[in-house]
């Protein structure tokens, strides 16, 4: 076998350190990691080798390393480790520094990684908000009925900004997975391990397996100190299909309407927002959003409940959580205040709806689009290399089909 | 003194309801011809009543008082009778926990064994210490490092004159050459600065102390409290008197020079204790040019625990590559430290150390086997290990390698001559002249006048290391009053080596005050006996000298022996070996356990009788606990306790065989490497005998399976009353003693 140069880099350690596995170089390589993990290969199961790759700073073995993405920080590891080492926080880390790693522009993947960044962040789309208020010549907390659409943000604004986001983050996905997928199978052409055999199979196959094993979350099951967070999860996700499947159906009424000329037929109402409460696409939001908060509210109990066992988790999951539960809260509470505004006479309507109404709104506003226009750079980015390296892993050989 | 007797029964623990007391008494005053009166049994013997019923026959005048209660080696305090002989006959352990109750066989048991208690006072005296006459009770330290400093100072403080006597010109020793010293106090973070220093400045000005630098040992003479020893100072020598010894000479680091395959050799390749030097001149810098060094790869177990080199752990490397890392970390914080391991083993609280180190992003360590180090061109090094969890085959670049060398004991080159000595010697007179013509003598560092030899004894199979009853007496060599300590014992870290010292000074200690009350040392540190030999009759065989494990018995001019009393620990070795019989002791001899066998012991026509004599110091305790237990005991067996298997006189087989026993057991030790007898070899002596007693039983048309000896440690109780029931099956097949009834 071929002999390694290895090449420390105290940077890349202390980048890990910093990145949330402060840890690290508690490991003393015991392997008790490997044994009580469930969702590692038998060959040259992680998160042993991750852990002393990480000690040394072998950002090379660790950036493109698609065990790095097969663990589900589970937290077995952590909770059983006998030096306090938190492999799943390291790993988590790990992560964090491969998203960062490929994501592009870099400045915006350091930004969103860094709690000081925050503010600025943030400041982004505050702004591309307010200047849409203004060039609509709309008021910031508009008078009469709440209607969003029509007096605080109009569809065309809303779509143009959104797209705008969603086509700079589609960008930032493609680009970085197109390199971490270079970088995947180079590393199965320079490397030495038994396991990577390129026994490439049909990639749609794989591609479906990939895509069946996530919408059961089969692997997240098999998780034993945090058996809660597959369910969980599981809520959030489908929390997540759901709303898309409910915007793009919004999407097919209001164009249907427009461009097709399609009208309300049945419980279908093609045609301008809002929509009434039984109109199934209507339904299928309100159930996807009531879904998402129950999930993220239960993510969060659990890590809080876990925290002692499976670690506190880094300031990029719970950035990511935050952004999620302020997604939802605020979406559900607009909709609510909305309801209640028309819930109530004219002479009882107060002041006071509309001035939290549409500041709620704003905040959601500005959440989704946190969240759509930084995806590649915040753990959102998760799914999309989670799935590239899944997608390796049974491409490579690097997993037995059993999953 | 006129022997008065008060014979006493207990009824408790079972023994009341095993036996029938009335009847034991009968026979016991029958049997050994004691007034019927003297006899008396209690409830609770050793209930405040019962004593006080013994302390009243005292006060009136008894003076031998035999108890037949539990076994000797509990309640001692209870049954302590001062100025009377007071012997122990276990009722309770050998027969009421482990045989039938109120069953013949038994009580017959129990007869035979209150006979031969009464019978054992009766042939015995009450002991006398033997105290020489101008014993000293200064203490010499041999070393003076950190082991021999601590030995010194805490003799000193307790009050007794200390000689140290150290070879180089100054104190300290290795201690005094390292730059900083790994961290003792918590949070265990911070290296600390050398303490030897301060101990050094504290020995130098302790009054109790007399310091000789640059001293060595020409000769050491005599025995504990009374040791002439010479030494030799700038080339004039004088004669000092002490009564013992710590002995501290440490070690030496392992000959790198051996070890070329991890490059040493290459400037850039040092040692730990080099390490040292650099890091105590200021900034770590590369031999070869000069330079800095940034990646500093440290070697663990460099020619340790490795069968080529020194097979074993030398347990401070691991610690103090940990130190050097943070050497290097303090002086640069752009080096890295990178160390190769087996295994890290840092001991008892050095392991807060190890984690404190780890948590440094600089200091990066990995399991692997280190295979080469070789150039890697402009003065930097490739490490290659195998085995390593970052590769199967991984290539390092340094700017300076250090190897972390292991401990080699002083006493080692000393202990590989005598060796090496006794090997040419089995080859012939020629061999061993050749060897000693061309093999240079190391220095000795006691020089002993003993006729075992010059040095502390080697141990099989412990590298040179002095020698040590580790399982049971760490500090105990086989020269009674000389005391290892430290790094010439067995590899260990400064903390461990000053708490060793500080017991090897008390054992000391110990000693000195022992032969001031004419007591053995050890390990029967209560005994006043000593061995009384019958000088008349002394046919000066010399077997008693040459079977003394202790070298207590020299020969004067005329080669006649004599006991060097003080070095001697009362195992009764000596009389075992006598031919003549004529070494006795005052509640052992050849006599006593002649007499209880022939007279204690009734032979009947019907069944069969079997004779063990246990060793008291493993076996017998492990009879003992087999009665905790509740195990079985055969009831054919008399148990009769031994000093050691080494004190077994044959003559004790012979006549038991004569008298129609059926069969002996010597129940002892188990001998070989490593030995475990506390009298290192009493009963691998009592097997060479019975080795030749077997030839005669044979002519004597006697089975030799009659007599046996079975090995036991302490912890083999549970396999002990089998061991026996073999033995009684065994005698079966063979069939009764053909000289029963004769």
């Amino acid at each position: 076998m071929a002999e390694q140069i290895i090449k420390p880099d105290v940077n890349f350690i202390n980048d890990v350190i910093a990145a949330g596995g402060e840890s690290v170089k508690k490991c003393f390589q015991c392997a008790t990691c490997s044994v009580v993990c469930n969702v590692t290969p038998e060959d040259n199961p992680f998160p042993r080798k991750e852990m002393i790759h990480a000690q040394w700073g072998l950002k090379d073995r660790l950036i493109s390393n698609p065990d790095v993405w097969l663990c589900h920080q589970c937290s077995d590891c952590t909770a059983y480790c006998p030096r306090g080492a938190k492999p799943g926080e390291v790993l988590g880390a790990v992560r964090k520094l491969s998203i960062q790693h490929y994501a592009t522009p870099s400045f915006l993947a350091k930004a969103v990684g860094s709690p000081k960044a925050l503010i600025g962040l943030l400041a982004l789309p505050v702004i591309i908000f307010i200047v849409a208020i203004l060039m609509q010549g709309n008021s910031f907390i508009p008078e009469g009925r709440i209607v969003y659409a029509e007096k605080f943000m109009k569809v065309p604004y809303i779509d143009v900004i959104f797209s705008a986001a969603a086509l700079f983050a589609v960008i930032g996905f493609i680009m970085g997975v197109s390199r971490y997928w270079k970088d995947l199978t180079k590393s199965i052409e320079m490397s030495s391990n038994p396991w990577q055999r390129k026994v490439k199979g049909p990639m749609i196959a794989i591609i479906l397996g990939t895509i069946f094993e996530f919408v059961t979350h089969k692997r997240f099951k098999k998780c034993e100190v945090t058996k809660d967070r597959a369910n969980t999860h599981l809520f959030v996700f489908f929390g997540f299909v759901g709303l898309a499947i409910t915007t793009t159906w919004a999407i097919a009424y209001l164009y249907g309407y427009e461009f097709f000329g399609i009208t309300a037929f049945s419980v279908f109402h093609f045609g301008e927002s809002p929509y009434p409460l039984y109109d199934p696409m209507k339904i299928v939001g309100n159930v996807s959003a009531i879904l998402l908060l129950a999930g993220i509210l239960q993510v969060i109990t659990n890590r809080r409940k876990n925290a002692e066992k499976a670690g506190a988790g880094s300031y990029f999951d719970w950035l990511f959580i935050g952004i999620i539960t302020s997604i939802v809260v605020t979406g559900i509470l607009s909709e609510v205040l909305r309801l209640a505004d028309i819930g109530t006479e004219d002479g009882l309507r107060l002041a006071d709806l509309r001035m939290l109404a549409y500041p709620t709104y704003f905040i959601h506003l500005v959440s989704v689009f946190f969240l759509f226009a930084y995806a590649p750079f915040s753990k959102m980015a998760h799914m999309v290399y989670r799935t590239t390296a899944l997608v390796f892993a049974k491409y490579s050989g690097r997993e037995e089909k059993k999953y | 003194m006129e022997k008065k007797f008060g014979v006493y029964i207990c009824k408790g623990c079972g023994i009341g309801e095993a036996l029938n007391v009335d009847d034991l008494k009968k026979a016991t005053a029958g049997g050994a011809k004691v007034p019927a009166e003297a006899v008396k049994d209690h409830g609770i013997l050793c209930s405040p009543e019962g004593l006080e019923m013994i302390r009243n026959d005292v006060k009136e005048g008894t003076t031998c008082v035999v108890i037949g209660a539990c076994s000797p080696r509990v309640k001692f305090e209870e049954f302590d009778f001062p100025g009377t002989i007071t012997e122990r006959v276990n009722l309770r352990e050998f027969i009421a926990w482990t045989m039938e109750p109120g069953n013949e066989d038994t009580q017959a048991v129990a007869e035979d064994y209150m006979k031969m208690g009464v019978i054992k006072v009766q042939k015995g005296g009450l002991p006398e210490p033997n105290i020489l006459e101008d014993l000293s009770n200064t203490i010499m330290v041999i070393g003076g490092g950190i082991t021999g400093i601590t030995a010194a100072l805490e003799a000193a403080d307790a009050g007794y004159k200390v000689f140290l006597v150290e070879k180089e010109a100054e104190l300290g020793g290795w201690a005094a050459k390292l730059y900083k010293e790994t961290p003792r106090l918590y949070p265990y973070d911070k290296l600390e600065e050398p303490r030897i220093f301060d101990k050094i400045k504290e020995v130098e000005s302790n009054e109790n102390v007399t310091i000789y630098k640059a001293t060595t040992v020409e000769k050491t003479d005599g025995q504990p409290g009374l040791f002439d020893v010479t030494l030799r100072t700038n080339g004039s020598s004088q004669t000092v008197k002490v009564g013992a010894f710590v002995m501290a000479a440490g070690w030496k680091p392992y000959d790198a020079s051996k070890l070329e395959y991890l490059g040493y050799g290459n400037p850039n390749v040092i040692t730990n204790v080099q390490m040292e030097e650099i890091a105590k001149k200021g900034k770590i810098v590369r031999p070869s040019d000069g330079k800095e060094a940034k990646k500093i790869a440290f070697i663990q177990c460099a020619g340790s625990r490795d069968a080529n080199h020194l097979p074993y752990c030398s347990s401070f490397c691991c610690g103090t590559s940990l130190k050097q890392a943070k050497y290097v970390r303090e002086k640069n914080s752009d080096a890295v430290a990178m160390i190769f391991y087996k295994d890290i083993r840092t001991p008892g609280q050095t392991e807060l150390f190890y984690k404190n180190m780890q948590n440094d992003p600089g200091v990066l360590l990995t399991k692997g086997d280190v295979t080469a180090i070789t150039d890697a061109g402009n003065g930097n090094l490739h490490v290659e290990a195998e085995n390593t969890l970052l590769g199967e085959k991984i290539k390092v670049e340094a700017d300076l390698v250090v190897l972390a060398t292991g401990i080699v004991p002083a006493t080692r080159a000393t202990q590989e001559y005598f060796d090496a000595l006794t090997e040419a010697g089995k080859k012939g007179d020629d061999a061993k002249k050749a060897f000693l013509d061309e093999t240079p003598k190391p220095d000795s560092i006691l020089n002993l006048t003993y006729r075992q030899g010059p040095e502390i004894p080697t141990l099989e199979g412990a590298y040179g290391f002095a020698d040590s009853n580790f399982i049971c007496f760490q500090y105990e060599t086989r020269r009674t009053g000389i005391y290892t300590a430290g790094c010439v014992k067995q590899p260990m870290t400064m903390s461990d080596a000053a708490e060793d010292a500080a017991g090897a000074a008390l054992k000391a200690i110990q000693c000195v005050e022992h032969v001031a009350k004419g007591m053995a040392v050890h390990p029967r540190a209560w005994d006043t006996t000593f061995p009384d030999p019958l000088m008349i009759k002394c046919t000066s065989c010399k077997r008693c000298t040459e079977e003394c494990p202790f070298g207590a018995i020299d020969e004067d001019e005329k080669g006649t022996p004599f006991y060097r009393l003080n070095r001697c620990r009362r195992c009764g070795t000596c009389m075992g070996a006598c031919p003549e019989r004529i070494v006795s002791f005052k509640d052992f001899s050849v006599d006593i356990v002649g007499s209880m066998i022939k007279d204690g012991v009734d032979v009947p026509d019907e069944g069969y009788r079997v004779i063990v004599l246990a060793c008291e110091n493993d076996a017998y305790p492990a009879l003992d606990s087999a009665a905790i237990k509740k195990m079985k005991l055969h009831p054919a067996v008399r148990i009769i306790p031994v000093r050691c298997l080494g004190s077994t006189n044959l003559v004790w087989v012979t006549d038991a065989l004569s008298r129609g026993i059926d069969g002996l057991i010597l129940l002892g030790c188990k001998y070989g490497e490593n030995y475990q007898c506390h009298f290192v070899k009493g009963s691998e002596l009592a097997n060479y005998r019975f080795s030749k007693l077997q030839e005669t039983l044979s002519k004597l048309q006697l089975e030799a399976d009659r007599c046996q000896l079975l090995q036991v440690a302490i912890s083999d109780y549970d396999k002990l009353p089998a061991m026996i029931d073999d033995f009684m099956k065994r005698i079966d097949e063979v069939g009764p003693n053909p000289f029963k009834g004769f």
